[in-house]
């Protein structure tokens, strides 16, 4: 089924990709970059709009709304070989699975959109590592190489758009192998061998970025923890800046020597407690910035002036309350849109409990305020 | 306070499971009452850890390892409490509401409540309205905290109030709520008792709902 768009493209002036570099740089642009973060798969399921014009997932629907393009390009920066998907028990109402990250986890049989109950991890001793290391974490094995060329399709010579390149995660993907207790218990428990692992992580990194960045001109670095929470981050500040900043350092000078100088990290949560030090680091903007877990992106903007970016920000608490929540959320978004430096889009993955036509009157509203003036 | 307890109570802070399960030991066996190592010792340690994450000192990992500490010489002074016939503050059912499988932010306020003398039944995830009503009946609960991380199974929470006062248990229960979708304004609206916004104030919530 083809999937023509419900909408047009907003109206512009410039390329995506010159927006969005001016956008970031606080240099004027013709309208703000427009862009979403995805949907639940519930959404594909329950929303009419979707349904009826056969779109199952975010690049369709993407396509589908008309946003701006962006991508990024990855090198293979972490388990290879990852662990076997495999179903290892059927419960009533669950299904225990072992997961890519080697961790048996409990997941709901219909396969609606929760977070899993993490059970046992592969990972819990430093022989436990060493054995995964050996395993799957070889910085010479054949699959960390890339294909350069097959690549440079992302890359043509008339780019249009904004492409990236994936810094992969330093501690994020630890705590996945891990599990959440897990890693609490690790940092106390064997610390040598969590900054073994974050070293490693950071060494599959670099290396990813030694083969690509001179064969790509690239407009920004994108990495991954979530690692905070509402409550704020599940390492100590400390931890972060001494053991986590120095590789975050590192992966800055290799990005900054290739004239990369926008990192944004994913980074759902209370991330205020380590925002110093990832900043110290290079990371200089957030995606997609939880305001629940977190704040407005008013206040960190405010408080860091234009060392730091936003992308995100947008309250999808605010988006399932109805129009009137949505227009007064957004209003608040109009000086942090103006003064650049800041693209809004929902705070996470759409939601379902958000009415379908809300959304369009989110992404109408949307248009009319960061949209081209007329 | 007796310098075995206070080791007790430093040790918990450092997170030292395995010195607060010998010094533990050692206080028991010199006779000191298992009331006052639990409340100098092990509860006062945690109170200081839940006021140090609060003020931002200590972090998720700290929270844990000391938790784990008091859990490790709570293991042996248990039955002396029983013995002692030393009651708990009150009796939490907690879990997560149905729809849900995930049990982080259920398991670290459980830590904090079980840390601050209270009985923990923990239910599990996915738990739904009757199961909640059925700790209530049976279990004799005195508090239930339910735990949402998604919007969309906030509505459970709901459901869950819902079905206490269908049973005619909404009286004899408080309720608390949290989770990162939760807020103050929600647990007004849908009449909950108490909202905890992370697992240190919960213990906060709990004693003035039980006060």
């Amino acid at each position: 089924m083809t999937i023509a768009p419900c909408r047009p493209k907003w109206a512009s002036t410039m390329t995506d990709r010159e927006r969005f570099n001016r956008q970031m740089h606080y240099q004027p642009v013709d309208r703000s970059f427009n862009m979403e973060f995805g949907y639940w798969e519930e959404n594909y399921k329950q929303w009419p709009m979707f349904v009826e014009n056969g779109v199952t997932n975010e690049l369709e629907a993407n396509h589908y709304f008309s946003f701006d393009r962006i991508w990024a390009i990855s090198g293979n920066v972490w388990l290879s070989p990852s662990f076997a998907n495999q179903i290892v028990e059927e419960r009533a109402t669950t299904t225990v699975i072992m997961n890519e990250d080697g961790v048996l986890a409990e997941v709901p049989k219909d396969r609606h959109d929760s977070i899993p109950h993490f059970l046992k991890p592969s990972v819990v001793t430093p022989a436990d590592w060493q054995r995964v290391k050996a395993e799957r974490l070889q910085r010479d094995d054949p699959t960390r190489k890339m294909d350069i060329e097959a690549l440079k399709f992302f890359d043509p010579v008339d780019r249009d758009f904004p492409l990236g390149i994936n810094c992969g995660s330093i501690i994020g993907k630890i705590r996945d192998m891990l599990t959440f207790e897990g890693l609490a218990y690790a940092i106390y428990d064997y610390p040598d061998m969590i900054e073994d692992m974050v070293e490693t992580a950071c060494v599959l990194v670099e290396d990813s970025l030694d083969q690509l960045l001179p064969h790509f001109k690239l407009d920004f670095a994108a990495g991954w923890e979530d690692i905070c929470y509402k409550g704020g981050p599940i390492v100590s500040p400390k931890f972060f800046r001494e053991i986590v900043m120095p590789r975050y350092k590192r992966i800055s000078r290799k990005l900054h020597a290739a004239g990369v100088d926008i990192w944004y990290v994913d980074c759902d949560g209370d991330v205020r407690p380590i925002l110093p030090a990832m900043m110290e680091g290079g990371v200089n903007c957030l995606f997609p910035f939880e305001v629940n877990g977190c704040s407005h992106p008013a206040e960190l903007l405010n408080k860091y002036g234009k060392d730091l970016r936003i992308m995100g920000g947008v309250d999808k608490i605010e988006l399932g309350k109805g129009r009137e929540a949505i227009k007064a959320y957004l209003h608040t978004l109009i000086p942090l849109v103006e003064r650049g430096g800041y693209i809004p889009f929902c705070d996470h993955r759409c939601p379902p409990n958000v009415d379908p036509d809300d959304y369009l009157y989110y992404l109408d509203l949307k248009e009319e305020l960061f949209g081209m003036k007329r | 306070m007796d310098t075995l307890v206070k080791s007790i109570y430093d040790n918990i802070l450092e997170g030292q499971h395995k010195i607060v399960e010998s010094k533990t030991q050692e206080a028991l066996n010199s006779g000191i009452a298992p009331k006052v190592i639990l409340d100098e010792g092990m509860i006062a340690a945690m109170a200081e850890v839940g006021r140090l994450f609060e003020i931002g000192e200590y972090f998720v990992p700290e929270m844990m390892v000391a938790a784990r500490a008091m859990k490790a010489g709570l293991a042996l002074l248990k039955p002396q409490l029983v013995k002692a016939n030393v009651k708990s503050l009150g009796k939490v059912g907690i879990g997560t509401v149905q729809g849900d499988l995930h049990d982080i932010g259920k398991n670290l306020v459980s830590i904090m409540l079980e840390g601050a003398g209270y009985e923990i039944l923990d239910l599990g995830t996915d738990v739904s309205p009757e199961k909640f009503v059925e700790a209530v009946k049976t279990d004799k609960v005195d508090v239930l905290a339910l735990s949402a991380l998604l919007t969309t199974t906030m509505p459970n929470m709901i459901s869950t109030i819902a079905a206490l006062e269908q049973a005619g248990l909404r009286k004899k229960v408080k309720v608390m709520i949290g989770g990162a979708p939760i807020t103050e304004g929600f647990a007004r609206q849908i009449g909950a008792d108490g909202y905890a916004p992370d697992a240190s104030r919960a213990v906060a919530v709990a004693k003035g709902l039980l006060a």
